[in-house]
């Protein structure tokens, strides 16, 4: 019981993850129709780039904050130089390789100068785990969660409330009619890509403590994050946050029960199957051909 | 189709043989005999993955699974039985193609950036999976000493086993040019380019798609095995995401859709670690920052854009339109004489979008070698109920008999080969292939060569292409555009674009054309063509059912003219009974009552067109 327990906090830890991921990714879909397939490498970023502040000796909040400006100014410069010119029409697949050419790059230059090994980021989150039940969990994987509904909610919030964030829907509904009345379309695509990354940025710092920092760890966080956003459904932002948590469970424990490899392939096998079955994901939005 | 790849011959094939013969003499030392080796194996990948990105338009990021699949099968049939060559490439290549079924499948469904999310998951299944089954793949030890590869019982010393590496290659790169020049490439790249457009064509989109990624799994397949005798030790971090990007990148990088771009790109992803060794640590950056620039310089790939220069150098001069004679329909496509039977029925047929019913239980019959016209307001449902009887949309109740046929619940395409064809109200042409091409896709269900006679170019298939060419050439002729048979489709006027579409829609031998808009945007001269037009249809026996704004040529061609209005039928008769119906004024104008105005069916005739 207790290792169930345990289980299911730690998934909804990782989920956590996946989740705030998959909102960027759900972000970055509904204004371009097109991703960063490197997202994973933002969450890389802001993890190793707040360690890299706290080495010279900056206060953790600054390097926060710091950490994310910095994801923020990647995201925009990543849309502008990688996706506008190759997204032009629907089977456009250009996108997809400059983003991963972007992704390589960063990858490797942190490996240059950050090292090849891993570095926890220090977190009042894992002191020491609080035990509910007899299962073991840091703050830390109590939180992330948390975070990830309340992004859900807020973002939710602000596409209702503001004219950005409505402008944000129109332009998700039908790029060519938002256009059309006025909004403009590439500063959305613009913001998205901003406010994305600065959601992955967040996450690398939020997942560090947890799985430690390192100039690979963005990856597979990315291409799980990317997986959970489709079949969460990827025009829907609870969705994707719902698939995400689910997904993060699912994991830890086939993990726990069977093994690590297990835990890919059968995690993998389940997101073919739900496409099978919801070729628009769980939560998507069905789009009509008219003709 | 690229304009150099055509001009392949004998000749070329020769060369290369040669070329492959000598390599092993020509070669400095093994170990560039190795890597040319290594060369031709990811070409056979790249040929493969060609098929599937450059023709299909689909794109995947899990070949290395396939890749994997293909290359264990060998090492451990080689390892634990001592299976020579030729029976490992038979069960790689087999297990591979059933693999690529099974990719294959999801595609019926999703595509696009959802297909890619489920080919990254197949790679990673796999990967996983060589860790995970320790006892077969020796987890990430992986499996060593593989026996030197034999063939037919001898053993293949380094250079013996270049050769048979090279040979391979060479068919892979025949197999792949060969399907591009013939009716599978074709379909290939119409399902590409229009889906909905091909389904109604009469092509079974899903088997054409799963016909790709099985060409595309076997490839990867056959490469997986050669390399397992090259290497002679595999393990899982062989086969991880990043070799599917590489692939992918050998594809895009040579240029996807062309003959030797992927041939290119392989050559250029072998060497290139070569060169990147110089930049030490920045290796892997330069890659990055290399792919990035390629990306910006040449988005067609090296070959791609060399064939736009080329081509646009080569661009004859535009024959003159001569003033062509009208071929006989009957002398080029099937016809049936119109028996004067129902065509088409319709009873009580509906379809609702969520809440909102656009066609409201609606009983028409459409009798054989008439033509009858479809008209109503802007969102009467014209088009809808167009699509429920072809079969783009399902009708939520009521029935429709084609030919005497219930057809509710048949697909287009199986609507097609009944004999049902249409056209579309936005043109729906595959706009990268020629003229000539988009109406040999339409010829794709009638060609008896097999896919085997396609590829090995059996006189079967030249029989048959030279026949549907003609075919084409001559409905051409028929609607006056030879002319522009080797133009891209995109590259033709608007009214242009409207005659290909009937071209392509009558390759089918309809027995009932559906006309959606077929008058809009055209000039008045292009309106008079298509008026003879329709009726030089009708007169050869093709019932045609027309959906149009423009009344004019409704009252001046239709023999049966039915209105819809939000969806229901409010009359139904010949063009002077509802030029009269008080519910069709209504319908059009909002009211009976004109006062002292111009007399409603004068107004009906000028208000619309």
């Amino acid at each position: 019981m207790s290792a169930a327990l345990q289980y299911f906090l730690a998934g909804l830890g990782i989920g956590g993850i996946y989740a705030l991921v998959a909102i960027g990714f759900h972000i970055m879909w509904s204004s371009a129709k097109a991703v960063n397939f490197a997202h994973g490498d933002t969450l890389m970023l802001g993890a190793v780039l707040t360690i890299v502040f706290l080495d010279h000796g900056i206060a953790m909040p600054l390097a926060i904050l710091l950490s994310i400006g910095v994801a923020i100014v990647f995201g925009v410069l990543l849309e502008r130089v990688a996706i506008r010119p190759f997204a032009d029409h629907a089977a456009s697949i250009g996108w997809m390789l400059t983003t991963i050419a972007i992704g390589i790059m960063l990858e490797s230059y942190a490996t240059i100068e950050f090292g090849a090994f891993a570095r926890p980021l220090p977190s009042p989150g894992v002191d020491k785990p609080i035990i509910i039940f007899g299962a073991g969990v840091f703050i830390q994987e109590l939180l992330i969660p948390f975070v990830a509904v309340l992004i859900v909610v807020l973002l939710g919030l602000f596409q209702r409330r503001t004219q950005l964030g409505r402008a944000m829907r129109a332009v998700a509904f039908n790029r060519v009619a938002a256009g059309i009345v006025g909004i403009n379309v590439l500063h959305v695509a613009m913001f998205s890509f901003a406010l994305a990354s600065a959601l992955g940025g967040l996450a690398g710092i939020l997942v560090a403590p947890v799985i430690q920092a390192s100039a690979t760890m963005g990856l597979l966080l990315g291409i799980k994050g990317f997986a959970v956003a489709i079949i969460g459904g990827i025009t829907s932002a609870p969705g994707v946050v719902i698939a995400g948590l689910l997904y993060g469970i699912i994991e830890k424990f086939v993990d726990g029960y069977i093994s690590t490899a297990a835990r890919e392939a059968v995690g993998f096998s389940l997101v073919i199957v739900v496409l099978m079955l919801f070729p628009q994901g769980l939560f998507g939005r069905r789009e009509l051909v008219k003709v | 189709m690229s304009r150099i790849a055509r001009h392949f011959n004998p000749a070329f094939v020769v060369a290369a043989a040669i070329l492959i013969l000598a390599l092993p003499h020509i070669a400095a030392n093994e170990y560039e005999l190795r890597l040319i080796t290594l060369l031709l194996i990811y070409a056979i990948i790249a040929l493969g993955l060609n098929v599937l990105v450059g023709l299909t338009g689909l794109v995947s990021l899990g070949q290395a699974g396939l890749y994997a699949i293909g290359a264990y099968t060998a090492a451990i049939f080689a390892t634990r039985l001592g299976v020579g060559l030729v029976p490992g490439l038979i069960l790689g290549m087999a297990l591979a193609g059933a693999f690529g079924v099974l990719l294959a499948y999801p595609t019926v469904r999703v595509r696009g950036v959802y297909l890619a999310v489920v080919t990254i998951a197949f790679g990673i299944i796999v990967e996983n999976v060589a860790i995970e089954w320790d006892s077969l793949t020796g987890s990430w030890v992986g499996i060593s000493n593989v026996p030197a590869p034999t063939l037919l019982g001898l053993p293949l010393d380094t250079n013996a086993y270049f050769i048979v590496v090279g040979a391979s290659a060479l068919i892979a790169f025949l197999v792949n040019l060969n399907l591009m020049n013939s009716r599978f490439g074709r379909a290939m790249r119409a399902t590409a380019q229009s889906e909905i457009a091909s389904r109604s064509l009469g092509i079974n989109v899903a088997a054409i798609r799963t016909l790709a990624f099985v060409v595309s799994a076997m490839a990867a397949g056959a490469a997986g095995v050669f390399y397992v005798y090259l290497n002679k030790y595999i393990s899982p971090d062989i086969f991880s995401f990043a070799d599917s990007v590489r692939f992918l990148l050998m594809v895009i990088l040579g240029g996807s859709g062309t003959a030797l771009g992927p041939v290119v790109g392989a050559s250029i992803m072998t060497y290139l670690p070569e060169y990147l060794q110089a930049f030490g640590p920045w290796q892997s950056f330069a890659y990055g920052l290399l792919l990035l620039a390629v990306m910006f310089i040449l988005p067609r790939g090296i070959v791609g854009s060399i064939e736009v220069l080329v081509s646009s150098r080569m661009a004859e001069a535009r024959p003159e339109t001569g003033h062509e004679e009208r071929p006989r329909l009957a002398d080029i496509v099937a016809v049936n004489p119109a028996d004067g039977s129902a065509c088409l029925d319709a009873r009580g047929v509906s379809v609702a979008f969520g809440g909102l019913v656009a066609v409201d239980k609606v009983d028409e019959t459409v009798d054989s070698g008439k033509i009858h016209a479809l008209i109503g307001p802007n969102g009467a449902g014209k088009s809808t109920f167009l699509n429920a009887i072809s079969g783009v949309y399902r009708a939520d109740s009521g029935s429709i008999t084609f030919l005497g046929q219930e057809t509710t619940r048949l697909n287009s395409h199986q609507l097609a080969r009944l004999g049902l064809a249409r056209t579309f109200q936005n043109t729906e042409l595959f706009s990268e292939m020629t003229v000539l091409e988009n109406v040999l896709v339409a010829f794709h269900k009638e060609y008896r060569s097999n896919f085997f006679s396609t590829i090995c170019r059996l006189p079967s298939f030249q029989r048959d292409e030279r026949h549907f060419r003609q075919a084409a050439m001559a409905l051409l002729a028929y609607v006056g555009l030879s002319a522009y048979a080797h133009e891209k489709a995109e590259n033709l006027a608007f009214g242009h674009q409207r005659q290909l579409e009937i071209a392509r829609a009558l390759a089918l031998s309809p027995r009932l054309l559906l006309l959606d808009e077929p008058a809009a945007g055209l000039t008045h001269t292009e309106i008079e063509n298509l008026i003879a037009l329709v009726r030089d249809l009708a007169a050869s026996g093709i019932t045609i059912l027309i959906v149009e704004h423009h009344v004019e040529l409704i009252m001046e061609i239709s023999d049966h003219v039915t209105v819809l209005d939000y969806g229901e039928l409010i009359a139904s008769g010949s063009a002077s009974e509802v030029q009269t119906d008080p519910k069709v004024i209504e319908a059009y104008f909002g009211s009976q009552t004109f006062g002292d105005g111009p007399a409603p069916a004068a107004g009906i005739e000028s208000g619309e067109g």
